[in-house]
């Protein structure tokens, strides 16, 4: 065998393998895509799960909460603006918001005694508390999705083939944490 | 990322699963060279084939059958969103974190023991099992860890990992048992004529060989096993804690679960490793034929995760608790999800338990509607439950003597019950109309209302001022008013011990 037949050999593998790769790359980065996709889709599902419930329970409440027409309210406009945002981070913003609506909303019920003894109301509260973890399970799910997703297309040697076929890095989906969640602040004297 | 640390584990397990094959064949083959000529070529190979044959009918076998025996054995009833709207929720929200292919079936086992397992073998074809003991006694933080728990043996496909597993222990032990109890019966002058007839050639060291692997290879796949299901165990805990992000949601329903006094006692001991905890209480502790791992153990790893829920928290709490240095999940895949951080629980949102005897006395409820058992609410406050047997088309109220039509329990009749009785739910209706009373317009749709003083909590007797009607009022009783059957008037209850409504009551 010439030497020229043997580096024939190698660089036709050494093509064949980069083709390989191409193709193996590629692919992986469009089934990212797409779990991101179907990903994202169950995150509105949820939400517009929420944004259906959210009637029912304020409409439950309000016979017992004739008082606290100002939180109802909230709710109400938060849900709206919710439902009417279009973009990831203008949803992010309304969801917040309406979260923090939400837990107002659940805070002022805990003086409502007659309130959570009622058992449709009980029975809608448990349907908004799996909501909200759905909510955040899938949130998590896709944020676990998008970073795989962003390393890919940041890391080489993948970031050439994201760079070619025009792969974009994903937006995370955020939900600042509520202030009533956050620790209570103390300060002494 | 939960999936590649699934797919790592996944690898080791088909190691370890490939050695206890490789033991299986090696078991076989000194078997078939006892049994037959010791120099005869194929002896080694015949052994191995019938140990193979061996196992692969007990694999058909558990595999075709496992899912019937197993949820027959365990009386379990399937439940629907409908029966057990809680349950139900909390699985499917597991399914999202999870992001299983697609929702498992959940069955309810008639057991006070609280316990759980999963069942299935691929996450598309799965079920979750749960006892009603667990129902009762665990809050939704709890349920959720251990459901998530289940879910992650799914996700792991444990099931049919440890069916493979479960036979090979199984047909090296039958082996082994068929060869000592041959060598036993047997006399040593045959084993020796034969080892003659090989040709004077020495058989003894082989035979005895043959020997040694027969006692020690039942042992060592034992510890193969049993190390396989703990692995899992850990691996499961893990998840179960990355999922609901909230460890101690698993830790307090395991501890719950331990401290319980009962035993279940539907399992078969051959499901023990597909329980959340082994259902037989095993005293051995750490030892290295349990199927779980210590109970304290676990409850330990899991409260130390103090910084985050991830599989590196949880790794770095196992550590810490056992002081063992072996790697739980490969470190390469530990890297990026020390991130995930534990959310707050989730009681603050929730909706506000019942007490223990209540929670208890409601999954029961559960089983009995499953049964078929017709639920009756008495105005009275009585809750009549009547067996099946009970064919007669009317009831009388044992305390207030009021005829009742009995309902035989069809789908809609199971949920008015669970999802709270009857009459709880009228109540509750005429309590929204309270307010708009008490601020003026009181009485309005009532021939004659009366107010009486009465103590929430207490068995009670109330007099109905029109027509002298004596009443008896249950310590569980919480209306607000009631309609006297006497003479239709509305008797309003007002309780005595909570001042906020004891000074709107006044009012009207």
């Amino acid at each position: 065998m010439s030497t020229g037949t043997v580096v024939f050999i190698i660089l036709t593998g050494a093509v064949l393998a980069v083709l390989l790769y191409i193709v193996f790359a590629y692919n992986a980065l469009v089934a990212l895509k797409n779990q991101i996709k179907n990903a994202w889709s169950q995150i509105e599902v949820q939400l517009k799960r929420r944004h259906d419930l959210i009637p029912n329970l304020v409409e439950a409440a309000k016979g017992y909460m004739a008082h606290e027409r100002q939180t109802l309210e909230n709710v109400t406009r938060a849900r709206a603006q919710a439902s009417g945002a279009k973009t990831v981070p203008d949803i992010s913003r309304a969801e917040t918001a309406l979260s923090s609506a939400l837990g107002q909303f659940l805070a002022v019920v805990e003086n409502y005694p007659e309130l959570k003894a009622n058992q449709n109301f009980l029975a809608l509260q448990e349907e908004l508390t799996s909501t909200e973890n759905r909510i955040a399970f899938s949130r998590q799910a896709y944020n676990d999705q998008v970073l795989f997703m962003n390393n890919k297309v940041e890391m080489f040697p993948s970031n050439m083939v994201a760079g070619m076929f025009h792969f974009r890095k994903g937006q995370f989906f955020e939900l600042e944490e509520q202030s009533g969640r956050a620790a209570p602040r103390v300060s002494f004297g | 990322m939960f999936w590649s640390v699934i797919a790592a584990n996944r690898r080791k397990t088909v190691l370890l699963i490939v050695l206890m094959g490789l033991l299986l064949v090696l078991s076989g083959g000194m078997i078939g060279m006892a049994f037959t000529d010791v120099y005869h070529p194929f002896a080694v190979l015949i052994g191995a084939a019938l140990a193979g044959a061996v196992w692969i009918a007990m694999l058909l076998m558990s595999l075709f059958a496992s899912d019937t025996i197993l949820l027959g054995l365990s009386r379990a009833h399937e439940v629907s969103r409908e029966t057990y709207p809680q349950l139900f929720n909390v699985v499917e929200e597991m399914v999202i974190a999870g992001a299983l292919p697609s929702m498992p079936r959940i069955f309810v086992v008639d057991d006070p023991a609280p316990n759980a397992f999963a069942m299935g073998k691929s996450p598309e074809k799965s079920c979750i099992c749960v006892t009603a003991g667990l129902l009762a006694m665990c809050t939704r933080d709890e349920l959720q860890g251990v459901v998530a728990h289940e879910i992650s043996h799914i996700l792991n496909q444990d099931v049919l990992y440890m069916t493979v597993a479960a036979t090979m222990l199984g047909s090296i032990l039958l082996l082994s048992d068929i060869f000592t109890r041959s060598f036993r019966y047997t006399s040593t002058v045959r084993l020796a004529s034969r080892s003659r007839r090989a040709g004077g050639r020495a058989a003894g060291p082989l035979l005895i060989v043959s020997l040694v692997l027969a006692v020690i290879g039942p042992i060592l796949a034992r510890v193969l096993y049993f190390s396989l299901s703990r692995k899992r165990e850990y691996l499961a805990d893990a998840t179960s804690a990355r999922l609901t992000r909230y460890p101690e949601g698993l830790a307090s329903a395991l501890q719950k679960i331990g401290e319980s006094a009962d035993t279940l006692t539907t399992a078969p001991s051959a499901t023990a490793p597909f329980y959340i905890v082994n259902p037989y209480r095993q005293h051995l502790g750490n030892s290295a034929f349990a199927t779980h791992p210590p109970l304290e153990e676990r409850i330990r790893i899991l409260r130390a995760m103090s910084l985050g829920a991830g599989y590196l928290d949880y790794h770095r709490a196992y550590v810490e608790v056992t002081r063992r240095r072996e790697k739980l999940f490969p470190a390469s895949e530990l890297q990026d999800v020390g991130r995930v951080g534990i959310r707050e629980d989730g009681q603050t949102s929730a909706p506000v338990r019942p007490a223990r005897t209540e929670s208890a006395r409601r999954a029961g409820d559960i089983i009995r509607a499953l049964n078929g058992f017709a639920f009756i609410t008495c105005p009275c406050g009585l809750k009549i439950k009547l067996p099946p047997e009970y064919r007669e088309a009317r009831f009388v109220c044992p305390r207030c003597r009021r005829a009742h039509l009995v309902n035989r329990p069809d789908g809609k009749a199971v949920c008015s019950v669970l999802s709270g009785s009857a009459v709880m739910s009228r109540q509750a209706s005429a309590g929204r109309a309270e307010p708009l009373n008490r601020s003026g317009r009181g009485g309005r749709d009532a021939p004659m209302p009366q107010e009486v003083c009465y103590q929430p909590g207490a068995w009670q007797k109330i007099t109905c001022a029109g027509c002298g009607h004596e009443y008896e009022i249950s310590p569980r009783f919480r209306a607000r008013r009631m309609v006297c059957s006497g003479c239709g008037a509305t008797i309003r209850l007002a309780p005595v011990h909570e001042p906020d409504d004891r000074s709107s009551g006044i009012q009207t």
